[in-house]
């Protein structure tokens, strides 16, 4: 059976001027459904694969360097202010965040992606005011969040109506995702090269284990940990060096391969003793919570591989609608076939 | 300015800023001297036009500014002073890069010393490396590859003899673990030998590879391996540096794209760059290395002798 997808194809929004700057309203036009093809629409799954690969290590200095500014792209303590005050929608954040997680693993995009989109969100959020009542302005904002880190850090970008997998109730034009971008970029002043907790991960490994290379199953211990820290708004207090830290610690502690006195006497050099005991807590309490946090992950191993197989996969997801398909049948006729544009193709012309 | 919310006037790009003259065309757009109206500076505009059939921000345009955000206090790295966006004649959303203007790049200093025996003076190309090296440094130390240095990508302020590293549209982040290299980067010429057979990691060698073969350049004023493709490219390394075996580069035959190649031993570097100095040949031959792993440092580079007799006061 094909999949369906749970959209209102009635559903029309009018841009709110509120929204995007003046400049960019062409008089509260309003945006159109594009529809959703299934006949074209076939993305390539990819291999669902944590392991990173071997990176230099960042120098002493460097570290250095990068925990000097860690603070312009840490939302921190007023976004966490926000959410708990209420000023900010706690939900609409976390439905946010759970697409975005999803849409991740859909196109296999290795975890410091969605925490680098999460870091874009939650800055965002702390500096600028969404209208309120108006539920489709997150999901708009968590696309363009979304588009702005595949195309920062991955080969591969997929085009905008691609990105909108899953269980969206609104489906976004190209042109109004691009302007969202660009209310993003210059809310955040262009800094875009967000500095997480992968960031300082492999630095911290290896230097709590004697400056021998942590093993793979550590590494991966610690991609699980770093990635269930960013769903929660928990961890929000803490900068991503501290999250690293804490990470690296218990996980290391826990496989009783390194002396817990001698890690924390290093890594009290570069982050706050105090803020370092709290958060490795925090992290053994959510290492214990998250039992069901590794059955998940399984299960999403264990997805099929072949386009048709992840096809079927996603009918699990999806309410089946007949309506829907009807539609969906229709607007496949008059739609572009969508394609994966590749970066840079132009770039063997740009020889001497 | 920066805006604070609706109603606040802000000054299109189109208003804040008189275009001179053009000055270059890149990939998604035109390069302009301009002067700013308000302070009568002249600066370099960078336009993007963005298209709305495309999916919004070009990533090179995003790789570029946020990596220059991050990059802001050195001065080897062009300074980017703003981000504006406008609106063109036809009412299409630009946006404008607004640099620092610099009137020159490595390309045409080279080019303009073209007499026959006209050389560039040895302290003029000392300096320049240095400042080149001290640049990679500070890109390398904030996790950056630049990965296309080439000569036209090094602008250069003619009376300052300062040097600038420019064009960041194809530089990473070396934290992020990308499991892939896209070959298209990087101007063939500059090419690392381990990107030319197909390696899938990459690391801050690759700049130092193009490092060395533009300090080479600076020498003889002609490029040291100027391969038209990559088979050719490989071979012109080959034959000069001598072609690799397990020996010398452990690992290379294992490499994606490594092949039988004809057997060359190599040649000594002060055939390929007559006139440099013995001490600038070493310098060389530690950037030319195979092995990337033995590739000489950025940051050591600027320590090794051949800098020993420049006065980096300035620099």
């Amino acid at each position: 059976m094909a999949p369906s997808f749970d959209f209102a194809s009635s559903l029309l929004c009018t841009e709110d001027s509120a929204v995007f700057d003046e400049s960019h309203n062409n008089g509260g036009t309003m945006m159109s459904m594009m529809g959703v093809y299934e006949d074209t629409w076939s993305p390539r799954k990819r291999h669902f694969d944590e392991e990173p690969d071997e990176l230099p290590l960042l120098s002493d200095e460097s570290l250095a360097m990068m925990v000097e500014k860690e603070c312009q792209h840490w939302p921190g303590l007023r976004c966490l202010n926000k959410l708990q005050t209420g000023d900010l929608d706690f939900g609409a954040r976390m439905e946010a965040v759970d697409w975005i997680l999803k849409v991740r693993s859909h196109f296999g995009y290795c975890s410091r992606s969605s925490l680098v989109i999460q870091n874009y969100l939650d800055r965002f959020l702390c500096a600028y005011e969404l209208p309120k009542g108006r539920v489709w302005t997150m999901q708009l904002l968590a696309v363009a969040c979304l588009s702005l880190a595949a195309k920062l850090d991955e080969t591969e970008v997929p085009l905008s109506l691609d990105l909108q997998v899953g269980e969206s109730k609104f489906l976004f034009e190209a042109k109004t995702i691009q302007r969202m971008e660009l209310l993003v970029l210059s809310t955040l002043k262009w800094r875009m090269q967000a500095i997480t907790p992968f960031t300082f991960l492999d630095y911290f490994l290896c230097k709590i284990n004697d400056d021998q290379s942590p093993l793979r199953s550590s590494i991966m211990r610690s991609i699980q940990l770093i990635s269930s820290t960013a769903r929660g708004i928990d961890f929000l207090e803490f900068k991503p060096s501290e999250i690293a830290a804490a990470v690296a610690m218990y996980v290391m502690g826990e496989t009783q391969t390194v002396d817990t006195g001698k890690a924390t006497s290093f890594l009290i050099q570069h982050v706050e003793k105090e803020r370092l005991l709290k958060c490795v807590k925090m992290i053994q309490e959510l290492s214990c919570n998250s039992g069901s946090a590794k059955d998940s992950s399984a299960s999403v191993t264990c997805l099929p591989q072949s386009p048709i197989g992840v096809l079927d996969a996603l009918c699990f997801s999806y309410k089946s609608d007949d309506t829907n398909a009807g539609s969906s049948v229709n607007s496949s006729h008059n739609s572009p076939v969508a394609k994966r544009r590749k970066l840079n193709k132009t770039c063997g012309a740009d020889l001497l | 300015m920066e805006k604070t919310g609706a109603g606040v006037v802000v000054l299109s790009a189109k208003e804040a800023f008189e275009k001179l003259e053009k000055v270059g065309e890149g990939t998604y757009g035109k390069v302009y001297r301009a002067r700013e109206k308000a302070t009568g500076k002249i600066v370099a505009l960078k336009k993007t036009r963005l298209h709305e059939d495309q999916d919004g921000v070009p990533p090179t345009t995003l790789r570029e500014v946020s990596i220059l955000r991050m990059l802001s206090r050195d001065p080897h790295v062009v300074s980017l002073m703003d981000v504006k966006q406008g609106q063109n004649k036809e009412g299409k959303t630009v946006l404008y890069l607004v640099f620092e203007y610099m009137d020159t790049d490595l390309k045409k200093f080279i080019r303009s010393f073209d007499q026959p025996g006209q050389n560039i003076p040895p302290e003029t190309i000392k300096s320049l490396m240095y400042q080149l090296c001290k640049g990679i440094a500070f890109c390398h130390g904030h996790g950056i590859l630049h990965r296309d240095l080439k000569p036209h990508n090094l602008l250069m302020d003619r009376k300052t003899m300062m040097l600038k590293i420019a064009d960041l549209g194809l530089a990473r982040a070396f934290t992020v673990p990308i499991k892939k290299y896209t070959h298209e980067i990087l101007t063939l010429w500059y090419r690392a030998p381990e990107v030319l057979l197909g390696a899938t990691h990459y690391s801050m060698a690759v700049d130092i590879w193009s490092v060395g073969c533009i300090f080479a350049e600076l020498v003889t004023r002609r490029a040291l391996f100027p391969g038209d493709s990559e088979l050719q490219q490989l071979l012109h390394i080959f034959r000069l540096l001598g072609t690799p075996n397990e020996e010398v580069w452990p690992g290379v035959s294992k490499l994606k794209d490594w092949h039988e190649y004809p057997q060359w031993n190599s040649q000594s570097l002060s055939t390929a760059v007559p006139g440099l100095e013995e001490l600038g040949l070493d310098l060389l031959s530690q950037m030319l290395e195979y092995e990337p792993s033995k590739r000489i440092s950025a940051k050591k580079a600027m320590e090794h002798a051949y800098f020993d007799d420049l006065d980096k006061r300035n620099l």
